[in-house]
């Protein structure tokens, strides 16, 4: 029912057409102290019809950069600075109404929790059923055809049957893919897929990944996926940025990253995948200790704290990220690399 | 190469059904909630029909039968005045339920109300709502209905009874609304509380839910959000609250006929009929036997019913 060989297109990073385009993004956070600041500045880019990877660990702030572009912020956090552009549009900016025509007809979501991230009262029928409504202006029945299509394409087993369950009648990896199903309901242009397997056991996470680098191979739109597992997303993304409290401190081809990551950081994430040559190698965490806490940011670098090659420049200024290779298209945010660099 | 796997470790494949009828599916597991359900039913059922069906008129006087023991002729026996306690029972359940329904509505308008405002914009009109509430709960509730039913009750029926007089209008003969309005007014005026309170509740944590967020990066209006997103799941706690708080409402009835200012007689309540009976007890046991033990019936029976509608409505719960 689906091509199998279809030829992907390069993606068009390298011409430099972006899709999306965050710019200086400033996150805030209202404590009882004041403000503190949960995201630094962030850029971030994605080409048409590439496939971008987020990894960090968790409290990176990589979620509520995703929530900020689309102005979905819970109370109290808020976007004190930057823009986000959307096919040339600043989302930060244009009208509500506008905005709800992006959400769900261009970017489509797909949140982190299967279990609590469908409405548990409506028919996931009706669930898929509503973006067509609203954003393609379907009938009811036309909308009723598509989610069928939809389920089908997610690989739901009886899925002209399943319109009419609750989510509580589906086990974790089937609400995972009626959330993908949702998110790409109105063939959006991005998906951002936000830890979509976290909650899910090791074989069914390879199974959504696959599903979903077949479906943009088959839909050609790109997609943002977030994960604090590189090795999961190493052959799905085109180019991955690593976030380290709030700020890219790497960003790389995906095997330009595994080939020669730069950042201490970087190297301590790659360092903690488990070898499948090795069985004796389990689970080794190089990185002792935690990120900075949001209003407990160090002055310089946000990884000196915790970073093996910490020189006492570390602590007074930040370092940005600058182009290693010649076409700048691996950069990194870190003293210590960019000289070992010069001194190549 | 297969594109879509088709393998899932668990694909229960089960009919679907309907979040009602699978509650009911639970509630019937439920024997408490069963019971409880039953009960409601057949009262339900007494307060609609029963009157038409007693053996005697719940007015009608036999006063060469007073204080008769239970018997095959009278059921729960007689009162002092000769009238058969099964039929006074019988009418007191249409209004236990009359007043249970009118002031559990009332109650749950004003609750509602207020509390999904209070909830969904937050800010003055929250604080304004939960200043409201805190005040009307910290009142003693019998004192605020004493004191509105000493202040209001004379003054009312004794304009009645002179405009009566004035006009001959038999409208301003029946002093008994009078009593209907205050019973229900006051009951609604301090049982709205904790309607507010769980409905304003309901609202800020289901507006934090996840799927609020999925609905809002969907595209869709606050509006829509609004009634099909947070409406309905905030609907099954207070289906379970006023289910118990119709059950409270015929207790509370019975605490204010004990006080003297609920239903009066000659219109039979459980309340009034417990309250005479409490006066005699030691004599004709009967007399405060009957109404009492069909209002613990009662109140039991909406509480179980409440319970058993809590799990069953809860479709996280479902196994
Ligand atoms: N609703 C919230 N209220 C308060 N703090 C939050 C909230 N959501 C996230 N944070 C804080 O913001 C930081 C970044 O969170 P998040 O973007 O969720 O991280 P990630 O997705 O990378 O795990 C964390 O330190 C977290 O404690
Ligand atoms: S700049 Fe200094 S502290 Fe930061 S990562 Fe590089 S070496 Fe470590
Ligand atoms: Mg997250």
């Amino acid at each position: 029912m689906m091509m199998a060989n279809t030829i992907r297109p390069e993606p068009s990073t390298k011409t430099g057409e972006r899709l999306l385009d965050v710019k200086g993004l400033t996150i805030e956070i209202e404590t009882r102290n004041g403000p503190a600041t949960i995201v630094d500045g962030i850029d971030l880019h994605v080409g048409k019809g590439e496939t971008l990877g987020i990894v960090g660990e968790s409290g990176c702030g990589k979620s509520l950069t995703m929530l900020s572009m689309m102005r979905l912020l819970p109370n109290k956090i808020r976007v004190t600075k930057g823009e986000a552009n959307f096919a040339g549009r600043d989302l930060q900016t244009m009208s509500n109404s506008e905005l709800r025509k992006v959400r769900g007809g261009d970017v489509g979501f797909i949140f982190q929790d299967p279990m609590t991230s469908l409405n548990p009262v409506m028919r996931i029928g009706q669930q898929l059923a509503e973006p067509l409504i609203y954003h393609r202006g379907m009938s009811k029945a036309q909308a009723r055809k598509r989610a069928g299509e939809l389920l089908r394409l997610v690989g739901i087993p009886g899925a002209e049957e399943r319109l009419d369950a609750y989510p509580h009648e589906l086990s974790g990896g089937m609400r995972q893919r009626v959330m993908i199903a949702i998110g790409l309901a109105c063939n959006p242009q991005l998906l951002i897929a936000d830890e979509p397997t976290t909650a899910l056991d090791v074989t069914i996470q390879a199974q959504i990944v696959d599903l979903v680098k077949d479906l943009r191979d088959k839909l050609g739109m790109s997609v943002v996926w977030i994960t604090h597992d590189l090795a999961l997303i190493a052959g799905l993304v085109d180019r991955i940025n690593v976030l380290y409290a709030g700020t890219v401190v790497e960003d790389a081809p995906v095997d330009a990253l595994f080939a020669n990551p730069s950042h201490p950081y970087t190297q301590g994430l790659l360092a903690s995948i488990p070898k499948l040559s090795d069985e004796r190698s389990i689970r080794l965490s190089s990185i002792g200790g935690t990120p900075p806490e949001p209003g407990r940011r160090p002055k310089g670098c946000p990884f000196a704290p915790r970073c093996p090659l910490v020189e006492s420049i570390c602590h007074d200024s930040v370092p940005s990220l600058e182009g290693l290779s010649q076409n700048g298209s691996h950069r990194v945010a870190c003293f210590v690399a960019q000289r070992k660099l010069e001194a190549a | 190469m297969s594109v879509v796997p088709m393998t899932d470790t668990a694909v229960e494949i089960e009919p679907p059904v309907s979040l009602w009828r699978d509650a009911w599916h639970r509630l019937r597991r439920n024997k408490l909630a069963v019971f409880g359900l039953a009960v409601v039913v057949i009262l339900a059922f007494t307060a609609v029909f029963g009157p038409y069906l007693t053996p005697y008129d719940f007015l009608s006087q036999d006063l060469n039968s007073r204080n008769l023991a239970p018997s095959l002729s009278h059921l729960f026996g007689t009162d002092d005045l000769g009238r058969d306690v099964f039929s006074r029972v019988v009418y007191g359940t249409r209004t236990a339920f009359l007043v249970a329904i009118v002031v559990t509505f009332i109650a749950v308008v004003i609750g509602v109300t207020l509390g999904a405002l209070a909830g969904f914009f937050g800010g003055w009109l929250d604080r304004i709502v939960m200043w409201l509430t805190d005040m009307t709960m910290s009142i003693p509730n019998l004192l605020l209905v004493v004191v509105i039913n000493a202040s209001l009750k004379s003054p009312i029926t004794s304009w009645m009874e002179s405009r009566y007089l004035a006009t001959l209008n038999p409208l301003y003969r029946e002093t008994i609304w009078v009593d209907f309005l205050l019973v229900f007014g006051s009951m609604a005026l301090i049982s709205w509380p904790p309607y507010a309170r769980l409905v304003r509740a309901q609202v800020l944590s289901i507006r934090s839910r996840p799927y609020i967020t999925a609905a809002q990066a969907l595209g869709l209006t606050n509006r829509i959000i609004l009634m099909r997103y947070v409406v309905p799941n905030a609907l099954g706690p207070l289906i379970v609250a006023v289910s118990a708080g119709l059950g409270t409402a015929m207790v509370l009835e019975s605490a204010f006929s004990f006080l003297g200012v609920g239903v009066n007689p000659p219109t039979p309540s459980w309340g009034n009929m417990i309250s005479d009976g409490l006066r005699v007890w030691q004599h004709y046991p009967h007399l405060l036997a009957a109404p009492a033990a069909v209002l613990g019936l009662a109140s039991v029976a909406f509480s179980f019913l409440g319970d058993g509608l809590n799990d069953a409505l809860n479709p996280r719960g479902a196994k």
